[in-house]
């Protein structure tokens, strides 16, 4: 069994004439927490984006527990069990919240030949699996409006480990959270390597990230300038390494 | 005592919940205030022909209602409405067999909403453009063709009368499409997979994209769906008059939009409710008979349609902001 459980290999990819990544390795060993920084414009989101197959790379390969694997579409990386959570995009807010959790993944049963929705099975599951992780809802009815920014990324968490995801991808979990919302958040993913989950934390703020990483990946215009064990590195001499390569000097 | 209260709560949020409830009461209100306006209108005679319009601009709002709630707009249904039936009918009175003909402009309806969906999700123009523009071109083609005058049927048919005839007395069957047609697809929509879908394609397309849902094919399938229930709608008033006007349905789309909304869809997507449509159609269609029972000139039913429209869109407004932020 290969040590990594993501293997990207000399990943380049152009938009029109803008190059956003220059050839980029990148790995994530098992039960890893990678912090991945850089950046706006550094090419975190676009590296991220070929990995789960929304963009394909212009060259370069891509390997999931040691095979090479092409990804067409997010469905694709899905089905091997790469989750991600998108700031905006990882809840439909108007949805109630077990239509949102198992959206993409419904559970249908069978009347003859039509196949219906399990509602009932849907809403149970969602209420336990929530409760597990701490998430109290009066009701999986309620919509996702009515969760707070912390509580939408704790119920996009709970869905992937729920749904057996080996690699779980956050793209800036923390970003618009309280303090204490964000402690939180980095709970829930101590608690998701606890279980033998990877996971890609991707941020612009190293504090948020330092506490809970086990190893930081740096990327600046579209290539990696740093790869550090944490214990490696302090947070200030990542903001230094990231400062100056963005050719921002003190 | 807070258990209960909590109890309460939950009971009264249920209510709530309910996306139809503000086309619920503004039925309620209004069949009251016709009873007591005027005596014919509970007559079985009226409450028949107010069903039998409101089936006709409802299986229409069916059609708009599932492509509202996946984001996307039709605008072309008036014209489509029109020119489904207008080809049965020069078929048939070219001597086509009538099952055939209906196999074949039905065909054309789901024809008119693929090019719908096609130009607009591969060019990336708004629908509302889109749609906007297929709308006069059809209409357009119907003048042409027909030089302005309206088809006249030169033979009767059992195929037609299985769509605008009548069923028992007064009722025809145009009511008993709609409300298997509102039955069909509010299970599609609320009990089905594809439903899921569809909520989640309007409420964020990027959330959706990026769970591998197909939104481009949701969205499409949609369109189709708009115009095979437009020209169903189509095909059931043709049956009821043997004549097509190809001036037919100008205006439905926007009643169409207006059931929905009435009913509690959103215009911008991700939110409604075929039952909420339903009751939106039938309220409309409850105002333009009881109005004209009412002895009001035919011209204010617009007028008072549209001051409803507002005062639903309003409430409704109220009412999502309580249960869904």
């Amino acid at each position: 069994m290969s040590e990594y459980l993501v293997e990207m290999r000399g990943i380049k990819k152009s938009f029109g004439r803008v190059q956003a990544l220059k050839g980029v390795d990148f790995h994530v060993k098992r039960q890893e927490i990678v912090g991945l920084l850089g950046d706006n414009g550094a090419g975190k989101s676009t590296l991220i984006k070929i990995l789960v197959g929304y963009h394909q790379p212009d060259e370069g390969e891509i390997y999931f527990e040691g095979k090479k694997v092409f990804f067409r579409s997010p469905w694709d990386s899905r089905k091997v069990g790469i989750e991600t959570v998108y700031q905006d995009l990882a809840l439909v807010n108007l949805m109630p919240i077990w239509r949102n959790f198992f959206l993409g993944r419904e559970i249908i049963r069978r009347i003859g030949p039509v196949k219906v929705l399990d509602v009932r099975k849907m809403k149970k599951i969602a209420r336990e699996v929530l409760k597990d992780v701490g998430i109290f809802i009066r009701s999986p009815d309620e919509t996702v409006a009515f969760l707070s920014g912390g509580e939408r990324q704790a119920v996009a968490i709970a869905r992937a480990i729920h749904f057996g995801a080996k690699l779980l991808i956050l793209d800036e979990p923390t970003a618009a959270l309280s303090v204490g919302e964000t402690r939180k958040v980095l709970e829930h993913i101590l608690e998701a390597k606890k279980q033998g989950i990877s996971v890609i934390f991707i941020t612009h703020n190293i504090y948020h990230v330092y506490e809970v990483a086990d190893r930081l990946v740096l990327l600046e215009k579209g290539e990696k300038i740093g790869d550090y064990d944490k214990k490696a590195v302090t947070p200030e001499k990542v903001m230094d390494i990231i400062a100056a390569a963005a050719g921002v000097t003190k | 005592m807070g258990a209960e209260k909590i109890e309460a709560e939950g009971f009264l949020m249920k209510i709530l919940r309910l996306k139809e409830l503000g086309a619920i009461i503004g039925v309620g209100v209004f069949f009251v205030l016709f009873m007591f306006i005027s005596e014919r209108f509970l007559s079985v005679e009226n409450l028949a022909s107010t069903f039998t319009m409101a089936s006709e601009l409802g299986i229409v709002a069916i059609g708009i209602t599932m492509l509202m709630i996946s984001g996307e707009f039709d605008l072309s249904v008036g014209s489509t409405y029109a020119v489904v039936p207008m080809i049965m009918a020069i078929m048939m009175n070219h001597g086509v067999p009538s099952g055939f003909s209906l196999l074949v402009s039905l065909l054309a309806g789901i024809g008119i909403g693929l090019l719908n969906g096609f130009v607009t999700l591969k060019t990336g123009i708004p629908s509302f453009i889109t749609t906007l523009g297929t709308m006069m071109f059809w209409r357009g083609i119907l003048l042409a063709v027909t030089g302005g005058f309206p088809i006249i049927l030169e033979r009767s048919s059992k195929v037609l009368k299985l769509f605008g005839g009548s069923l028992v007395g007064d009722l025809r069957y145009s009511g008993a499409w709609f409300i298997v047609l509102a039955i069909v697809f509010g299970l599609i929509l609320e009990r089905t997979t594809y439903g899921n879908w569809v909520f989640a394609t309007g409420g964020n397309l990027g959330a959706a994209k990026a769970l591998g849902i197909p939104t481009e094919r949701v969205k499409l399938v949609n369109f189709m769906i708009s115009s095979l229930l437009a020209g169903i709608a189509g095909i059931t008033t043709f049956g009821r008059f043997k004549i097509i006007d190809p001036t037919l349905g100008q205006g439905m789309e926007l009643e169409a939009i207006a059931s929905a909304v009435i009913g509690g869809s959103l215009l911008t997507g991700g939110y409604g409710s075929i039952l909420g449509t339903f009751i939106g159609a039938f309220m409309i269609g409850m105002v333009r008979s009881g109005l004209v029972l009412a002895g009001a000139p035919a011209y204010w039913y617009r007028a008072f349609i549209g001051v409803i429209l507002v005062i639903a869109a309003i409430i409704n407004a109220r009412i999502r902001k309580k249960v869904a932020g």
